[in-house]
């Protein structure tokens, strides 16, 4: 739905884990190596556009690699999502960590990572309405300063279509005043 | 590593996706990208070449995992490449469509003081476009006529707001020149105040020349 | 004397009024609907734009005809006309702003099959068709011509990614119920349904939405 998505290329950026299950002679250059061959099991940091299809194509029984998931999603973030999704910055985790996480919920059989990301979506979200409803007028300005920098790009839209959404609102009723 | 330059235009163009205007064309990182995918295709046809024409994937999995690789990056940037001229042909046309004029658009010249002149780059003088890009918004904006001309009692080019009032105050806050209206010219000088039809005068007050009062 | 009897004297044709509002109504209607539904819903095929057109034609001539007399009863009827002109321009403007707004975003999309393009006037047929060879001729100008032949395209669906990209059928729309009927909503985890009556309003997808809103039994508010 989304060829041209900026966000969705960026997200596509995001690198992954690799385990190239052959050699390949003319990839080193994957691994900052670009005189040497790849050799079979060796780890490398794709980005997500070119290792998802390595996984997914093979000739024969074994696909060229087998990724994992990122540090981003990985137990400790996870953990400290489950303790309190609102004290996680995650912008510091990826930029894009939704999206990264929804396209690792396609290639993974990971049903614990979805019940995790959408239940700290849901609450976040909460956060991020109230924050753009009261835009400026927060009461700990501290901490909501905190919170708003630690947002990735489906949360930062979320924010900017509550703040104009209460903006609009307010417009609407002050013209119907007049 | 191959795709990078292609991120950089992608990212390039996420900044900006906020700005009123166009930032100036990444001549250069268009021209490294696309020189990107002429090694890429290069370097895919001397592998195939020994082969014939009958290159079996399963016999050489190294070449074919090399060929595939190549044929990923040429398509990354392909989509880099795409997402970002549209960026700005999105733009472009945005500002056709907001009643932009078409030799503002393609960032000539335009005297300072004019509204729609920050189109171009903060100095005024060469293009913010490329000239593939000011080709383009010229026959954009033709196209846009040939259509509005379709409906020309609805100036679809006209306001979204529902209308309110007949006829409204407003200032000049610049010399405007003169406009017609069913009532006769008026010549709006700095700060003179007038009472007309909002139709006649949306376009000046979108523009910045004029303020609508009270 | 009312503002009717003032209307009626100075244009005959006002007695008339119930096609207009017809009209009105039905313009009403088809502009919410088309600026709620994420897709792009059908052209009136009953001449509903055309007659409108022709419309607002006529009060511009009548308006131009009836500027520049003095008659202070004409003057004020002016205005009533006039203001009702805005109106009517200003709805047919958004409502064929709120479609081309459409068009534009997923023009390769709505020119894929025949019955998809079905959906545009011929006006809008001819400016999406025009648009997008105008923006390939761009790009491939810009640099989609140094890529191999078989890369130059724009609607290419293989890879994990289709080049064609469509309107999010999910998003999520509010209806009104026009009779008593089940509803029913598809959910991440489970499915739901739930009895509406006559009047009800409810908020859901556009897919689920679509087949209640295209039988009669909801709008689009």
């Amino acid at each position: 739905m989304s060829y041209y998505d900026l966000d969705v290329i960026l997200t596509d950026s995001e690198k992954v884990p690799c385990k190239f299950e052959l050699e390949v002679p003319d990839l080193g250059y994957l691994d900052n190596n670009p005189s040497q061959p790849l050799k079979a099991g060796t780890s490398v940091n794709l980005p997500l556009w070119l290792a998802e299809l390595l996984a997914l194509t093979h000739q024969s029984s074994t696909p060229f690699l087998t990724l994992s998931l990122p540090p981003a999603l990985g137990d400790n973030v996870l953990n400290a999502l489950k303790a309190d999704p609102r004290a996680v910055p995650l912008r510091d985790q990826s930029q894009n960590f939704y999206g990264l996480g929804a396209r690792m919920l396609d290639l993974f059989e990971e049903p614990e990572l979805g019940v995790v990301l959408r239940r700290s979506f849901v609450v976040r979200a909460g956060e991020v309405a109230l924050h753009g409803r009261k835009a400026g007028a927060t009461g700990d300005a501290g901490s909501a300063e905190d919170f708003m920098r630690g947002l990735e790009e489906w949360e930062k839209k979320l924010y900017r279509q509550a703040h104009e959404g209460a903006k609009g609102h307010k417009e609407w009723m002050d013209g119907v005043k007049k | 590593m191959y795709g990078d330059l292609g991120n950089k235009l992608v990212q390039y163009a996420k900044r900006t996706q906020s700005l009123g205007f166009l930032p100036p064309y990444q001549t250069e990182t268009v021209r490294g990208v696309t020189r990107e995918v002429r090694d890429l295709d290069k370097d895919i046809a001397q592998r195939l070449e020994p082969f014939g024409g009958s290159f079996n994937p399963q016999a050489d999995q190294a070449t074919a995992c090399t060929l595939l690789v190549n044929h990923l990056s040429i398509r990354r940037n392909k989509r880099c490449l795409l997402a970002y001229h549209k960026s700005r042909t999105d733009k472009l046309e945005e500002l056709a469509w907001k009643g932009f004029d078409v030799v503002d658009l393609a960032g000539q010249q335009v005297a300072s003081g004019n509204a729609g002149s920050n189109l171009g780059s903060a100095d005024g003088g060469s293009s913010s476009l490329s000239p593939q890009e000011e080709d383009y918004i010229r026959q954009y904006s033709d196209l846009l006529a040939a259509y509005k001309g379709q409906w020309t009692d609805i100036d679809l080019t006209g306001s979204l707001e529902p209308p309110r009032d007949l006829f409204i105050d407003v200032r000049a806050l610049k010399d405007a020149g003169e406009i017609q209206t069913e009532y006769g010219a008026i010549t709006l000088t700095k700060n003179s105040q007038f009472y007309v039809r909002q139709g006649d005068v949306e376009r000046l007050i979108a523009q910045g020349y004029l303020q609508k009062l009270g | 004397m009312d503002i009717d009897d003032i209307l009626r004297e100075v244009d005959p044709t006002f007695d008339s009024i119930p096609v207009e509002t017809r009209d009105l109504q039905a313009l009403t209607r088809a502009w919410i609907a088309e600026r709620s539904a994420p897709e792009l819903l059908d052209w009136p095929a009953d001449g509903l734009f055309e007659r409108i057109n022709d419309r607002i034609k006529k009060q511009i001539e009548k308006v131009e005809e009836m500027t520049g007399d003095m008659d202070p009863k004409t003057n004020f009827a002016l205005i009533v006309i006039q203001t009702e002109l805005e109106r009517f321009k200003f709805l047919v403007r958004s409502y064929l702003r709120a479609r081309v707004a459409k068009i534009d975003k997923h023009t390769l999309h709505y020119l894929s099959t025949a019955d998809l393009r079905l959906r545009l006037s011929s006006t809008e047929l001819a400016y999406a068709t025009r648009h997008q060879a105008l923006l390939h001729h761009h790009y491939l100008s810009s640099f989609l011509s140094s890529f191999p032949a078989s890369l130059q395209n724009l609607n290419d669906t293989s890879g994990n990614i289709s080049m064609i990209d469509t309107p999010d059928v999910d998003t999520a729309v509010f209806i009104r119920l026009l009779r008593d009927v089940v509803v029913r909503g598809k959910g991440t985890d489970v499915d739901g349904a739930a009895a509406g009556q006559h009047g009800d309003i409810f908020i859901l997808r556009w897919s689920d939405a679509k087949g209640l809103v295209e039988s009669g039994s909801a709008e689009l508010v």
